[in-house]
């Protein structure tokens, strides 16, 4: 057999890798993953080539060796992380997108970061149900089997915490896009809109909200204006064309496009409808962002417009040395399609338009790209993004001056890079 | 004499009389219960101490004996006086744990059911050394499962036959029974609007309190090591680091009543009667300086006296409002700024990414 993969999962860059082993041991598991080949001699020959390798001779695992297939061994540092001080216990917790290690603008079900409230109820769905009660003209109750013969809808749409970067609000913080900007995910949902099911019900005129609720043992539950729930929620039971995995709310539930992930209500089964919203804690106690005049924002649902960059940061420095490199990264915004996307390698004084590739849909992360010749000098990495209302992400000082420092949620700052000569980078704040 | 000389049995009696018994639990329903414990109790390879001790050879185990765990003086002493864990021990203690063992402070008003119990124990001695070579399982390797070809087997119904409701467009699902209802509709608005029948006093919730939440939010409300802080923080909102309390923040006491009943205590939601509820809400009210007479009843005909002191501090969202938010405005391109960028403020100054020994960031999620 030839070498074994480094498989330490809590492998995460930090300083005291970089301190200790340099670039070697903090980039080690990304290179050995990537399979680059150390620096040869030139007119040595490269023994990736010139030496047989097993699998270029021996035969491998037959078809049903992994009936459920699971990613190269190489890729067992491509996990979700978590930061054990952020909260009191793992089974009221978040744990973090590996932003750093994807591409494209789809994220794979098992990569999407979870964040739950009273751990990850396990739900038979032969005994899951939906109930719609309150101000309908009949209270009805749909078994999984009801849900799924109603008209389907495939859509893809990013959830993103309100709380993602919100640990970055008094200054850089976390090393690493994982942990900065991870609690966000992009899915390709499969279910039926919540506008059919209400009409199946009859919302009764004085029906101006909906509270939607969870199964779990948190019993989540959020209000929603009507005039949302009846525009673009859907009631998915398919993520990326499976079954919703556990931890996302499996076998149903609910999608509040372009709005903070806390109102995305897993393992959905009750949506009452009602004339006032309810105050639950998780909008009033959460949820609501704190001013410097100690005063309080409710209700702020939409995720605005934001971006960051993927590669490279800290957790993916650069390990080619100066020439040809690419810069990669993703841009979204809960008011539509992202317009465009600028970047700028020098701390935001001049900037150049990024390629954006791949499907651009509104409420969902579209992909960019921006290529340069890199001459090896030390660079201030930004991105900015435009959406199609014409908001433009702000940088994360005009966003103190606007809110202070304590609002928690809804950072979407403009996020610095500082990409040192031998290739590392770090979570900085520039003048 | 202690009741509790007749359990000093040796472990290799308690082996014997765990062998019997071993076939009829099932360890991995076991685990499905130990959720009921896994807020506050680990087990299992790196197991640490958390609101309870950890479990990891709890068979055999002198009660109370865990030197890094701060124990209650009842359970100290009930294992001074010769309670050391095995199978009927366990049995008792999970069934009751207040009446076993007066004054334990383990917050947990006990399994109801037998195979619960039996099953999770099972699974604890699991991670058990002596209880396992005791049990010496007799070769218990499943059967394969048959491989499933379809997702749904539902019995086949004449198509036919099928009745079809009368509502909605699509004819889909049924009518939800007002008992089916009221099951689940437990929530409760500012305006009292689902508030059940009930009450309950201050003095009533103090005990309740003290029982079933203290261990995690402390005894007046200030929180346990990470635990959310419930009371006091008044005058802090403005403040640098603001503590956001029932108290000094929460815009409505409805929210304290559909929160504990829904979902409190942690890891044992919905264990709690309205009256019940209506106490300890009336007694967190108390905790935060709202009502300050033990005697004060809370119920649904008095909670309408009630408001909190920062309802009126909270409005719509305004974001729209801020300079940053206008619409097409072209952002600078070229020569931004004064100045070439310079660092201002570092990560490595205070590096709190996570690789195993640091522990302290600040600010945090919700
Ligand atoms: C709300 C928190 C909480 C829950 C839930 C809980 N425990 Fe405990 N447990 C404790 C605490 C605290 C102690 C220490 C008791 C004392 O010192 O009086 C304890 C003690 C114990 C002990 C004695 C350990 C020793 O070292 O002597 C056992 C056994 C135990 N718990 C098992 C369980 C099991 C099994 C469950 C679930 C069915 C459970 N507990 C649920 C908090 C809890
Ligand atoms: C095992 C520890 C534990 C116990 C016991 C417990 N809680 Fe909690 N409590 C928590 C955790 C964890 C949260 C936060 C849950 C989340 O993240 O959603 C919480 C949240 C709360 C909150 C909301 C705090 C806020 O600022 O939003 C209230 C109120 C509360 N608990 C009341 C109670 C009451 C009343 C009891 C007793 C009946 C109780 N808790 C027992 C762990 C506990």
């Amino acid at each position: 057999m030839s070498k074994q993969p480094q498989k330490d999962k809590n492998f995460v860059p930090s300083r005291r890798s970089f301190l200790q082993g340099g670039l070697t041991a903090a980039g080690g598991a990304a290179v050995a993953a990537i399979g680059g080949g150390a620096a040869l001699a030139a007119g040595t020959p490269d023994p990736a080539i010139t030496e047989l390798k097993d699998w270029n001779q021996y035969s491998g695992p037959g078809v049903d060796a992994a009936p459920y297939g699971v990613p190269s061994p190489f890729e067992a540092h491509v996990v979700r992380r978590d930061v054990p001080w952020l909260t009191a216990d793992p089974i009221s917790s978040i744990n973090f997108t590996p932003l750093h290690e994807l591409d494209g603008i789809i994220t794979p079900n098992g990569l999407c970061f979870e964040r739950h409230h009273s751990g990850v109820a396990e739900v038979d769905p032969a005994e899951h149900r939906l109930m719609i009660n309150g101000l309908v003209d009949k209270p009805l109750v749909f078994t999984m089997q009801d849900l799924m013969r109603f008209p389907r809808e495939n859509r893809v749409y990013f959830l993103e915490c309100a709380a993602n970067s919100g640990m970055e609000w008094r200054g850089a913080q976390l090393n690493g896009c994982q942990f900065t900007h991870g609690m966000l995910h992009n899915v390709m949902y499969t279910g039926v809109r919540l506008r059919t099911l209400l009409e199946e019900a009859g919302v009764k005129p004085a029906g101006k909200w909906i509270l939607a609720e969870g199964a779990d043992a948190s019993g989540m539950g959020r209000s929603i204006p009507i005039e949302k729930a009846l525009d673009d929620c859907l009631v998915a039971f398919k993520m990326n064309g499976e079954a919703l995995r556990p931890e996302q709310g499996y076998p149903v539930r609910l999608c509040v496009p372009g709005w903070e992930g806390n109102m995305w209500v897993k393992w959905l089964r009750r949506i009452e409808v009602g004339d006032k919203p309810w105050q639950l804690r998780e909008e009033t106690s959460k949820y609501t962002d704190l001013m410097p005049d100690g005063r309080a924002r409710r209700f702020t649902w939409a995720m605005d417009v934001k971006s960051v960059i993927t590669n490279p940061s800290p957790q993916a420095p650069i390990t080619h040395g100066r020439g040809h490199t690419i810069i990669t990264g993703v841009a979204w915004s809960g008011h539509g399609k992202i317009k465009r996307v600028d970047v700028s390698i020098d701390g935001g004084r001049n900037w150049q338009h990024a390629r954006i590739d791949g499907p651009s849909l509104s409420r969902s992360l579209h992909r960019f790209y921006y290529e340069f010749n890199w001459d090896g000098s030390p660079l201030y990495l930004q991105s900015r993004a435009i959406d199609e209302q014409g908001y433009v992400q702000p940088t994360k000082d005009a966003l103190r001056a606007a809110r202070g420092d304590n609002s928690i949620y809804h950072n979407n700052g403009i996020q610095t890079w500082y990409l040192k000569s031998n290739g590392e980078a770090e979570n900085v704040e520039v003048s | 004499m202690s009741k509790f000389l007749k359990f000093t049995a040796s472990i290799v009696l308690l082996g014997a009389a765990w062998a019997t018994s071993a076939n009829a639990q099932d360890a991995d329903a076991g685990e499905k219960v130990f959720r009921k414990c896994a807020a506050c109790h680990a087990v299992g390879e790196g197991a640490k101490n958390k609101v309870g001790p950890e479990l990891n050879e709890i068979f055999g185990r002198v009660a109370g004996s865990l030197e890094d765990f701060k124990y209650s003086k009842a359970m100290t002493k009930a294992g001074e006086e010769g309670l050391v864990w095995d199978h009927d021990s366990l049995t008792e203690y999970l069934a009751k744990p207040r009446d076993y063992v007066k004054g334990t402070k383990m917050a947990f008003a006990g399994l109801k059911k037998d195979d619960e119990i039996a099953n999770v124990i099972a699974y604890l001695a699991t991670f058990s050394e002596s209880a396992e070579q005791a049990a010496a399982e007799p070769d218990s390797a499943p059967a394969a499962a048959p491989v499933e070809t379809a997702s749904t087997a539902e019995p086949a119904v004449n198509a036919a036959d099928a009745v079809i409701p009368e509502h909605g467009v699509y004819h889909l699902g049924r009518e939800a029974l007002p008992e089916e209802v009221a099951a689940w509709d437990i929530d409760v608005r500012p305006d009292g609007v689902g508030l059940p029948f009930g009450s309950g006093t201050v003095a009533d919730g103090g005990v309740l309190y003290d029982e079933n939440c203290a261990v995690c939010h402390g005894v007046f409300g200030e929180g346990e090591g990470r635990w959310p802080v419930l009371s006091g923080g008044f005058d802090t909102l403005t403040a640098d680091r603001p503590v956001k309390t029932i108290g000094s923040y929460w815009p409505f006491a409805s929210t304290i009543f559909d929160y504990v009943h829904r979902a409190m205590p942690f890891g044992n939601a919905r264990s709690l009667s309205a009256d019940q509820t209506y106490a300890i809400t009336a007694y967190l009210l108390y905790l935060n300086d709202i009502v300050t007479e033990e005697d004060f009843e809370l119920s649904n005909e008095t909670f309408s006296e009630i408001s909190l002191p920062n309802e009126e501090n909270f409005y719509p969202d305004d974001r729209l409002e801020e300079a940053n938010f206008a619409t097409n405005v072209e952002p600078c391109m070229e020569n931004c700024g004064d100045g070439p960028a310079e660092i201002v403020m570092r990560a490595r100054v205070l590096d709190v990414t996570p690789d195993g020994d640091e522990e302290n960031g600040a600010g945090g999620i919700d």
